[in-house]
């Protein structure tokens, strides 16, 4: 409980909560903020008001106005928290558990295991990170896209049930395939950080007094590391996880902004702004189209960012301003 | 220090062998059919031509054999013509860019060549220097001011960022236009009388002595580098400022202080040059910094570059042109925290010792 008192304490962190609250009541409360049209079978597709491409400003009726094709702003933004919300989370887990498991296993056998996992972390990493994304999800658009892609769709529907609930016995509904997409392509090239932290404070811990005595005592392998190590090399992931989320939903929505991630109509931010790309002279008269969704997906980011340099400070005082890296 | 530099050579062709066996697992992903432009420019429509070419290039061999050949050339073996072959150059074909895909890099990479160094010099010096004032006035204003900047400049889409920007200074002021060029210095640029020695515009107009071409693609400069530097502005900041900060920690920092030494003595003579060794480390975090917000950059300000291409190709699902841009800047990336790493051991006499 000190850490939630700590980061109330402190001003920045302050704002960062109080930003993150506001978009979890949001997320939370979007159908009474933004309620479904009744004709509506997708609460996520935004509602349409007439087919005309060009946006119409801000009115009583659309009070943050429409986009190109109509689609209304403020009911994309506000349903657009639980798209980030939801994508950012669910990709920060995955990698995380998937990050944990590399790092761990690599730090406690050393050795060849060690030296293989590290090696594999280093060629995932040998990529730009935006570009693998883009790359990976353009490959898994082209194999779905075919119909067929046995246990490709056996990971989408295990994203898909995490995502968005979805029952895993029925078939994938192909507006949600297309983010399932973009967000493997993430979790794909996104898990090395956390590899590598998790790598370097098991090694850290293995040395200390009491990993040593439990080994001495004759503790089994599976009992030192779950039992002893994993509790003491776990904080400093919890602050990169925290601090993931942002950068996750950066990374998708710049997918969607390249037309690769959320289908267009989809309440999701990048996406919306990618509509921006078609109206650039012509952007002074039609500010809206970029300003909501943008000043959305901006103060999204910050609060992760500003609640993740508080908690480093908090939980981890050897990390203490070191910069994200 | 050899030695170092010797372990680091001897890991790089596992990378580099590592990096080419994960692109073509995505490769090998696709069908043969979606496969086949890495061998041919032009896919036939006519019924059964495919399979001729699926069978011509071993598009349906064992996945060993395929690596083989998409690694070393494909021989024909009527004509002895060798097409493919990644140690050849050859990346195979770019459907949106109607040529070879090393063709449409060796075309495109002047202009994203210029744009990269032009963002990343000023954006190196300034966030260094912004850093160290940040550190030595450590919480007092301007401290807050930097911090606050660098945190938002952490957190702003690169493509919102583009577009504000666009917002203000082409929609609202018209001062800086988006693209490379206007219309009347491209045709300057592509005519007889103007020698391209370079092909990054910039610098060619200053060797052709025209000026009026020189201001004309600074203007179309400035927005896009300052789009692209942003965010690894901010990211050098927070870096410098945080080692910065360890530094002026140390013991030998009082003891120069109680030799009698000046402030500024402290500060540049032990402090700044010591502080600078993690930043180094950091150089191969901005450089993918750079290559991540190329191509939003570029897409964003219609600027003819590798990352254009690329989102364009993406769009399209022309997996083979966007492998083999990802593939590139893979090798680029490797080679650079080459660089970096001899950098930091030269520099750092604590690593040669490990």
């Amino acid at each position: 409980m000190t850490i939630i008192k700590k980061l109330l304490k402190n001003p920045t962190s302050l704002i960062g909560v109080i930003i993150l609250s506001l978009y979890i009541i949001m997320a939370v409360g979007a159908p009474w903020i933004a309620p479904i049209p009744e004709n509506s079978r997708d609460a996520y597709m935004i509602p349409r008001d007439g087919f005309s491409t060009t946006p119409s400003p801000p009115s009583e009726e659309h009070i943050f106005g429409t986009t190109e094709g109509q689609y209304d702003i403020f009911y994309g933004v506000v349903w657009g928290s639980r798209t980030a919300f939801r994508i950012g989370v669910v990709i920060t887990l995955i990698t995380t558990i998937i990050g944990v498991v590399v790092g761990a296993i690599s730090g406690f056998y050393g050795g060849w295991v060690d030296e293989i996992l590290m090696r594999l972390t280093e060629i995932f990493q040998a990529f730009p990170f935006l570009l693998a994304a883009i790359t990976m999800t353009s490959v898994l658009q082209t194999i779905y896209g075919r119909g067929e892609a046995g246990g490709l769709i056996f990971m989408a529907k295990i994203v898909a049930f995490l995502t968005f609930g979805q029952n895993p016995a029925e078939n994938l509904d192909p507006v949600q395939l297309q983010i399932l997409t973009g967000m493997l392509a993430i979790i794909f090239f996104g898990w090395m950080g956390i590899a590598r932290v998790m790598r370097g404070n098991i090694l850290a811990v293995k040395e200390f007094e009491y990993a040593v005595a439990a080994k001495t005592i004759g503790a089994s392998d599976m009992r030192i590391l779950f039992n002893h190590l994993l509790p003491n090399a776990v904080f400093p992931i919890l602050v990169i996880a925290s601090m993931n989320i942002g950068a996750y939903v950066l990374t998708f929505a710049a997918l969607s902004f390249l037309g690769l991630g959320a289908q267009r109509g989809y309440a999701d931010w990048g996406q919306m702004i990618s509509f921006a790309r078609n109206w650039v002279p012509s952007l002074v008269e039609h500010w809206y189209i970029v300003v909501y969704p943008g000043v959305a997906i901006i103060l999204f980011v910050l609060a992760w960012n500003l609640v993740g340099d508080a908690l480093r400070d908090i939980l981890d005082p050897r990390l203490r301003g070191s910069g994200s890296v | 220090m050899l030695n170092y530099i010797i372990r680091r050579l001897l890991i790089l062709p596992f990378i580099l062998v590592g990096v080419t066996m994960l692109v073509f697992a995505m490769l090998s992903m696709l069908t043969p059919y979606e496969r086949a432009s890495l061998y041919v420019s032009d896919i036939p429509k006519r019924q059964g031509a495919i399979e001729d070419i699926i069978e011509k290039y071993g598009l349906n061999d064992p996945i060993h054999i395929q690596y083989w050949h998409w690694m070393v050339g494909h021989e024909d073996k009527n004509t002895g013509e060798v097409k493919g072959g990644l140690l050849r150059g050859d990346l195979g074909f770019s459907t949106v860019g109607h040529m070879p895909v090393i063709e449409v890099i060796k075309h495109r990479l002047p202009a994203t060549a210029e744009l990269a160094l032009l963002a990343a010099i000023p954006l190196i010096g300034l966030a260094v220097w912004m850093g160290i004032q940040s550190a030595v006035h450590h919480n007092k204003l301007i401290d807050q001011v930097l911090r606050v900047l660098a945190i938002i400049g952490w957190s702003i889409p690169t493509f919102v960022l583009g577009l504000l920007l666009l917002m203000f200074f082409y929609a609202q002021l018209d001062w800086f236009p988006p693209e490379r060029l206007s219309t009347w210095a491209s045709q300057v640029v592509q005519s007889g009388e103007f020698t391209r020695y370079t092909q990054m515009n910039t610098i060619d107009s200053l060797l052709n002595l025209r000026f009026d071409i020189f201001v004309d693609s600074l203007r179309h400069l400035v927005l896009p580098v300052i789009t692209l530097s942003v965010i690894s502005w901010a990211f050098l900041l927070r870096v410098t400022r945080s080692s910065m900060l360890d530094t002026l920690r140390q013991d030998y920092m009082t003891t120069a202080r109680s030799k009698g030494l000046g402030e500024r003595t402290v500060i540049k003579g032990h402090a700044v040059p010591n502080a600078l060794i993690p930043v180094i480390t950091v150089g191969g975090m901005t450089l993918i910094g750079l290559f991540n917000g190329v191509v939003i950059t570029e897409t964003i300000f219609n600027y003819p570059g590798l990352g254009k291409f690329m989102a364009s190709s993406a769009a399209a699902l022309d997996v083979v042109s966007v492998l083999g841009m990802t593939l590139f800047s893979s090798f680029v990336l490797v080679f650079g925290n080459l660089i970096v790493d001899v950098l930091y051991g030269v520099v750092d006499p604590r690593i040669r010792l490990d």
